[in-house]
């Protein structure tokens, strides 16, 4: 048995923090370019998303300089960290479209690929259900649609055939589609896991850089740009990759980038207590508008269970575009409780909204050389982006091999999978399974809701990307995640922190600066 | 703690209930007793409550005529406690229980252990009513949206102000004692508002905290949206209404913590998370027992203290 939160073999990617005044240690501060090199990158990748992620894990098998960058504090944080958790067999997808081929390349590597990145999959399943005639009729289309898709074990399901599996399915319920290739995820160690493995692979990451623009190189051949960042870095890249999600539209009007529209879609969700799972045994999927995919409910892998998105579109830059309102929630539990009998008694413990990359120009805009020799778009990955992370990075590592000459050789010395000591994960208990090298302050509960430990919360702040923030913590270890959403834990949690790290308390931040735990500019006083 | 060890009672919770039992077992000379305590000390939410000059006393010793701050009384209590023969098992956590064996699975320094018991005492507390269980209150997930317990974690813990110009989210007497401690370290005035048409603390009690702040109060607020970017700015109404602030306080609402009840099978109302009593304190299941703000409701400290005294009578008649 490997011992707890020691991740072997080696890193050799840097990480830094540009964090100027922040809660993080000299040695992950980020102060001159000089820190990652003075070699240009082979490519850098402009968002630390679930894409991003996924394209860095996938280059890192490769003999190349790759740069991981991200204007948040930790990786998977903006579109990525807030959706339905869940992997997408493409059966409603559009026949023929790239998005069709990508899912149903990923709906293949799933299983395969979580083992390897170590994170937890529940393949469940998915039933389509329709609750009035008028969807009834629809199914039959959809089953076809499913056919085209190559998801060929999509089959519809009789009133009572639906019953038999959903003991509490809404009583409206006429008839359904049985979806067997949807399966729940772990959608924040998706992209901790990939790159992860990209920075022990010698991927750079660094994170808390805003790129504000693009100096273009000059051709003939394959130019010299420099990424520059808010304040003022200059990094030198061969190859930039503008994986930056909602971000994607300012940084390629950087480059002269071609024209797109990109926009929020906000989703608001409704987490449920552990209590509610026993109601759903799949996920459970309403029957499609023109407008949107409707309110799914269905459990998530921390045993929980979800009901949502709405589908509400806003305006690019919206600050809005991740709150909850009032009328959105209550829409949710509405849409909700047409598929699920008894869902609005259930007690609820949190509220999200996601923004996810609409494109007005379909699903997965992919431009090679766009604006500048060297530089690919890719947007619009809306909401299948964490399914088709994997198969899209093979796609995007074939144009740029393709178009923009950009030559492969394996790097036999590269891991293919998080290694077992790559741990903590909420999913492995240091005390359970007879684990042996469990220490006592795993024993040590700080979140009383997930039962989290002091000694876990100490691994993750010791794990490959130093995780420095509490939202990084949350999405690691789910400290913060349950019921009481912090009240009990929240300070404790600041003091383990802060103990650990030797950072001052009074500095720790939700999610970077700017998100205090307290009111800046105090010095703690200690009794 | 040997693993697979018995008792004669297990009380869940070492806070004013939990102890009100263990010293009424203790009187009447039954144990073994365990009081398993998930905190590093026992004394419960009162003991966060630091004694300190110019601070602001909000706990009511009725048995003395007195207001004091909570770690004395809760430290009275905890005496009282020490001289019990009470087996104490502090940092160790119940995760699971099995209502008819009366078996608790708890994780502690140790490991993970199993304990029975003739009969059990649940006495784990209450918490804060999150923004997500008002339902009337939704908008941004930023930094600095506290519960009245961070408010004393930081303040109380580590001289740290959560927020200089506090909006209190919440009427009953934990928000004005939260506003009275706000205010008292020097925030601003803070500004109060509610669901509630008048705030639900009594005017009695909000005389008393008027010695430190007077909050400024809207109520009758039906939907509203924290704002904020990274960190809170204030609440805003649907209807338009705006509390620019730099900290947002939910406080009060006490919620039962009663999950291992729902988990493991004890009758549990829903959505309120209500214990279903049989009769007196005793659950759906022979053999268990309730004390204390797991009840439902909201006590004060002295309250649950002689609950759980009273408690630990049922518990004696139970085991006779």
């Amino acid at each position: 048995m490997t011992q707890f939160g020691t991740w072997q073999p080696k890193i050799r990617g840097k990480l830094f923090y540009n964090w100027p005044q922040g809660a993080c240690e000299e040695a992950l501060r980020f102060t001159s370019a000089g820190q990652l090199g003075v070699e240009p990158y082979d490519v850098a990748i402009v968002g630390a998303g679930v894409v991003g992620c996924g394209l860095a894990y996938r280059l890192s098998q490769y003999d190349l300089r790759v740069l991981l960058i991200d204007r948040l504090h930790d990786v998977g944080e903006g579109t990525s960290k807030a959706n339905s958790a869940l992997i997408h067999s493409g059966y409603d997808a559009k026949p023929g479209s790239l998005e069709s081929k990508l899912l149903h390349e990923a709906e293949a590597d799933w299983p395969g690929l979580a083992a390897r990145l170590k994170i937890p999959l529940d393949p469940i399943g998915g039933i389509m259900m329709a609750v009035t005639d008028e969807q009834e009729r629809q199914l039959e289309a959809a089953e076809k649609n499913a056919h085209a898709n190559r998801a060929t074990d999509v089959r519809i399901l009789s009133a009572t055939e639906i019953r038999e599996r959903e003991p509490n399915a809404s009583p409206d319920v006429r008839g359904g589609l049985l979806v067997p290739g949807e399966s729940l995820v772990d959608p924040f160690m998706a992209s901790i896991a990939y790159a992860e493995i990209a920075l022990a692979n010698g991927v750079d990451i660094l994170l808390g850089a805003d790129i504000a623009g693009v100096e273009l190189g000059q051709p003939p051949g394959a130019p010299l740009h420099h990424l520059v960042t808010a304040d003022g870095h200059r990094l030198p890249v061969r190859r930039i990759v503008n994986a930056a999600g909602l971000g994607s539209r300012r940084l390629a009007d950087g480059y002269g980038g071609g024209a797109f529209d990109i926009n929020p879609r906000r989703g608001q969700f409704l987490l449920f207590d552990k209590s509610a799972r026993p109601l759903v045994q799949h996920i459970l999927l309403p029957v499609p508008t023109a407008h949107t995919k409707g309110v799914l409910v269905a459990p998530t892998i921390f045993g929980n269970l979800l009901a949502g998105p709405t589908a509400e579109d806003l305006p690019l830059e919206d600050p809005a575009a991740t709150h909850t309102t009032v009328e959105g929630i209550r829409r949710v539990v509405e849409g909700g409780s047409r598929l699920v009998d008894g869902l609005a008694r259930q007690p609820v413990i949190a509220t999200y909204a996601g923004a996810r990359c609409a494109c007005s120009q379909g699903s997965y805009v992919i431009r090679h050389n766009d604006g500048a020799p060297g530089i690919v778009t890719v947007t619009g990955a809306r909401s299948t982006g964490l399914t088709a992370s994997i198969s899209l990075a093979r796609h995007l590592i074939d144009g740029m091999q393709k178009e923009l000459g950009l030559e492969l050789s394996p790097d036999s010395a590269a891991l293919d999978c998080r290694p077992d000591s790559a741990w903590p994960g909420w999913w492995r208990r240091p005390f359970e399974n007879g684990a042996t090298d469990a220490r006592a302050d795993h024993g040590c509960a700080v979140c009383f809701c997930e039962v989290i430990s002091g000694g876990e919360i100490r691994d993750a702040l010791d794990s490959p990307l130093k995780p420095r923030t509490m939202d990084a913590l949350k999405r690691r270890t789910r400290v913060l995640s349950g019921r009481c959403q912090g009240f009990d834990c929240q300070v404790p949690l600041a003091e383990i922190v802060s103990g650990h790290t030797g950072i001052g308390i009074a500095q720790l931040t939700k999610n970077g600066p700017g998100s205090e735990l307290v009111v800046p500019g105090q010095a703690e006083v200690t009794a | 703690m040997s693993c697979g060890q018995h008792f004669k009672v297990a009380i869940i919770g070492g806070g004013p209930a939990g102890i009100g039992v263990a010293v009424g077992l203790a009187k009447r000379g039954i144990g073994p007793v365990v009081l398993i305590e998930r905190r590093a000390e026992v004394g419960g939410t009162p003991m966060g409550y630091r004694k300190k000059p110019g601070g602001v006393p909000t706990f009511v010793e009725w048995t003395r005529g007195r207001v004091v701050f909570g770690e004395e009384l809760a430290g009275r209590m905890a005496k009282r406690l020490a001289k019990t023969d009470t087996t104490i098992r502090l940092s160790a956590q119940v995760t699971q229980i099995d209502p008819a064996e009366k078996r608790l699975t708890l994780l502690w320094p140790e490991g993970v252990c199993d304990v029975t018991a003739d009969a059990v005492v649940l006495a784990a507390g209450a918490r804060e009513q999150t923004p997500a269980e008002k339902g009337w209150l939704a908008g941004a997930r930023t930094a600095r949206v506290g519960f009245t317990r961070h408010i004393t974690g930081w303040l109380d813990g580590h001289g740290l102000l959560p927020a200089r110009k506090p909006v209190v989210v919440g009427s009953d007497l934990i928000a004005y004692s939260a506003a009275a401690k706000l205010r008292a370290a020097g925030s601003d005035k803070p500004v109060m508002i509610d669901r509630r048409r008048s705030p639900s603390a009594g005017l009695f009690e909000r005389l008393f905290f008027r010695r430190w702040t007077r909050p400024d109060w809207s109520g009758d607020v039906t939907a509203a949206g924290i704002k904020g970017d990274r960190s809170a700015a204030g609440v805003q109404s649907s209807d338009g209404q705006d509390w620019h602030g730099d900290g947002v306080m939910i406080c009060g609402e006490l919620v039962p913590n009663t999950e291992l009840a729902l988990l493991g099978g004890l009758a549990v109302e829903l959505p309120s998370r209500q214990l279903q009593l049989a009769r007196g304190q005793a659950l759906s299941e022979p053999g268990w027992f309730a004390a204390g703000n797991v009840l439902g409701g909201f006590h004060g400290a002295q309250w649950c203290y002689f609950n759980g005294r009273q408690a630990a009578r049922r518990v004696a008649n139970f085991l006779e």
